[in-house]
């Protein structure tokens, strides 16, 4: 289901990227920035498309790049949107960035949610702390076509509502009467009057119908393994399941080795895979 | 009728290449006991063609390391302004004294990065290099293999001659030389070369790992889920990454950058290895090839599941260079026997 889009990326110069600056930074949680960037030609920034799911490598020349999902939606021209949680050499480079610095991008890359096979179904969307990035795209994304979709339900959660990304999105969300949205924290916080719960327990709690459901989870790996657990005990059969996987990545184009389990490269044939195809790959998360 | 070239005409061939580009041919190591490596060729040195050439010629399309990309960024009225150039590598190189194992690992690795652009990615310095590139192959005659050759488990073993220009075959006084190609009758034309009726030489056969069944072995669920089998076959391993330099088809590689000053630099890239532990350990510490055992499962998994799968081709020749030059004494035949015989 591999998509090559060529906006962005040469196919004769895959590893070269194009010149963009950042327009805004957004702090979204103590060690989670979101850059919003632009690349400097106009004529590219214009013509590019992507799909939700799909990724780029955002990096600065001289220190290097990584591999991050596109966090706003297709819809979104102005600018595209990475959040970055601040890890390593790269993404501590990334977290001092200002608006008007200059950044490295190649995208679009890696396969995307098959979200047109999707049409006339229940979309339930599951995330945890920095994976909400993919997920906030292809929220977005989803609810740019929300006709097209039965419902759509997003459960989303942190450790603590500091830990809570794109706040302004989730009060917009909240707002959205046809939009089934819950956040969660873990436990219980003096800032926090919602809900709580981890999120396996809320899915739980929730018990959302498998019947035409298409479920989508992005998280910290125990969330995952969790939130599988409980969609299984929910009856989701493992061919309804996405989910976005994250690898250690160097090109981005399936060149470099690394990223694959078995046959697959999670940057070409992935970052999205259904639980089904993921079963049939060696055991390699 | 084919064509003959006597011993003490190969020195005026190579000066004859070497006005084509740079000719890169078996020498010598100095101080090196009797290691023989591909070297820049230059007039007066002698070319070994009788012994095997301990690292593969893989470095003259996939250089150790090399410069993707020169970058500089500039302050202009409208504010900085950033630069990102490809480096394309440019001037023809000659492999003289390839093996076939080593010519058919060009055409191995030509199936991942030269495939067309219409369709998918192309390597930009690897598909410059490959371009612009002529091999003259050394035929494995009567006893020129070794224990640890094995191409004669594929189809024409000694006798491949896929991505060879020209094979010069090893005969009393000189080499009798067969065109592969359009640029290898050019070659095989030149005047330093005679016409000549003899037959050509009977090539050597090798040791042979029986294929049949391997790859419906090599799946999951199968013995890519057995772990316990993996650690057992690879018990031996250190994790030193030998196997994969000398490999003329592992192809895995790291991406760095390099400043020179604050204003410009470059965006490297340099060998890697399956076999490291830091290959795929991520920032957070987790590492989904933890163990030797990982590593031996996904290595023998790529050369003969995944990479034909993907790309149409076996991801090794048969050379033999990760068994003679493993400082464990670890036998990839061995595990891939082993691994045909696993229930």
């Amino acid at each position: 289901m591999s998509t090559i889009a060529r906006e962005g990326v040469k196919a004769t110069e895959p590893l070269r990227p194009e010149p963009a600056t950042v327009v805004d930074v957004i702090e979204e949680t103590p060690n989670i920035k979101s850059f919003r960037v632009v690349f400097d030609d106009p004529e590219l920034m214009q013509s590019f498309t992507f799909l939700p799911g799909q990724v780029g490598q955002l990096g600065i020349v001289g220190v290097g790049e990584s591999t991050f999902a596109i966090s706003s939606p297709p819809s979104e021209k102005e600018y595209l949107q990475f959040s970055v949680m601040k890890t390593g050499e790269v993404t501590s480079a990334l977290h001092e960035l200002t608006p008007g610095d200059k950044v490295s991008l190649r995208a679009p890359l890696g396969c995307a949610f098959p979200t047109d096979e999707w049409k006339g179904k229940k979309v339930l969307v599951v995330g945890g702390g920095i994976g909400m990035a993919p997920l906030r795209c292809l929220f977005m994304h989803l609810m740019d076509h929300q006709e097209d979709y039965q419902r759509l339900q997003l459960i989303y959660g942190a450790r603590t509502p500091r830990d809570i990304c794109f706040t302004n999105d989730c009060k917009l969300w909240g707002e959205v009467e046809e939009l089934d949205f819950i956040t969660t924290i873990d436990t219980e916080h003096p800032e926090w009057t919602g809900r709580t719960g981890l999120v396996p327990h809320v899915l739980e709690e929730e018990a959302p119908d498998p019947a035409n459901t298409i479920a989508v989870t992005c998280g910290p790996p125990i969330m995952i393994k969790y939130v599988l657990q409980s969609l299984e005990k929910l009856g989701f059969r493992d061919e309804q399941i996405f989910t976005t996987l994250e690898r250690r990545m160097k090109c981005g184009i399936g060149f470099c080795g690394r990223c694959n389990i078995g046959p697959k490269y999670v940057c070409v044939d992935g970052p999205v895979f259904t639980l089904k195809e993921l079963r049939e790959l060696p055991d390699e998360h | 009728m084919g064509r003959f070239i006597a011993s003490e005409n190969i020195p005026v061939l190579l000066t004859r290449l070497a006005t084509d580009g740079a000719v890169w041919a078996p020498a010598e190591l100095p101080d090196s006991g009797e290691s023989v490596v591909f070297a820049p060729w230059q007039p007066g040195r002698e070319v070994v063609l009788d012994r095997f050439t301990q690292m593969s010629p893989k470095e003259l399309v996939l250089p150790m390391s090399e410069r993707l990309l020169s970058f500089s960024y500039t302050l202009t009225m409208e504010g900085e302004e950033m630069e990102v150039e490809s480096a394309i590598p440019g001037g023809h190189t000659v492999i003289f004294g390839a093996r076939a194992c080593d010519a058919k690992a060009l055409v191995v690795l030509d199936a991942l990065f030269h495939q067309d652009p219409e369709t998918t990615w192309s390597d930009t310095q690897y598909r410059a290099r490959r371009d612009d590139m002529t091999v003259v192959t050394i035929a494995c005659v009567k006893g020129t293999a070794d224990a640890a050759c094995f191409c004669s488990s594929w189809e024409n073993g000694t006798a491949e001659k896929a991505g060879s220009d020209v094979i010069i075959y090893p005969v009393p006084g000189g080499f009798l030389a067969e065109a592969v190609t359009i640029r290898g009758t050019e070659v095989t034309g030149w005047d330093m070369f005679d016409d000549s009726d003899q037959p050509l030489p009977e090539l050597d056969t090798t040791d042979v790992v029986d294929f049949d069944g391997l790859v419906e072995k090599l799946v999951t669920p199968g013995v890519f889920s057995d772990l316990d089998f993996w650690g057992r076959e690879s018990h031996k391993c250190i994790s030193c990454g030998y196997c994969t330099y000398g490999c003329p088809t592992c192809y895995c590689f790291n991406i760095y950058d390099e400043m020179q000053g604050d204003r410009q630099g470059e965006r490297c890239r340099s060998w890697d290895a399956c076999m490291f532990y830091n290959y795929t350990v991520e920032t957070s510490g987790h590492n989904p090839r933890p163990t030797i055992a990982h590593r031996w499962r996904n290595r023998l998994g790529h050369k003969f599941s995944y990479y034909p799968a993907n790309q149409g081709e076996t991801l090794c020749t048969g050379c033999g260079r990760c068994i003679r030059g493993c400082p464990t004494g670890v036998d990839i035949r061995d595990i891939l026997r082993a691994a045909g015989e696993h229930e």
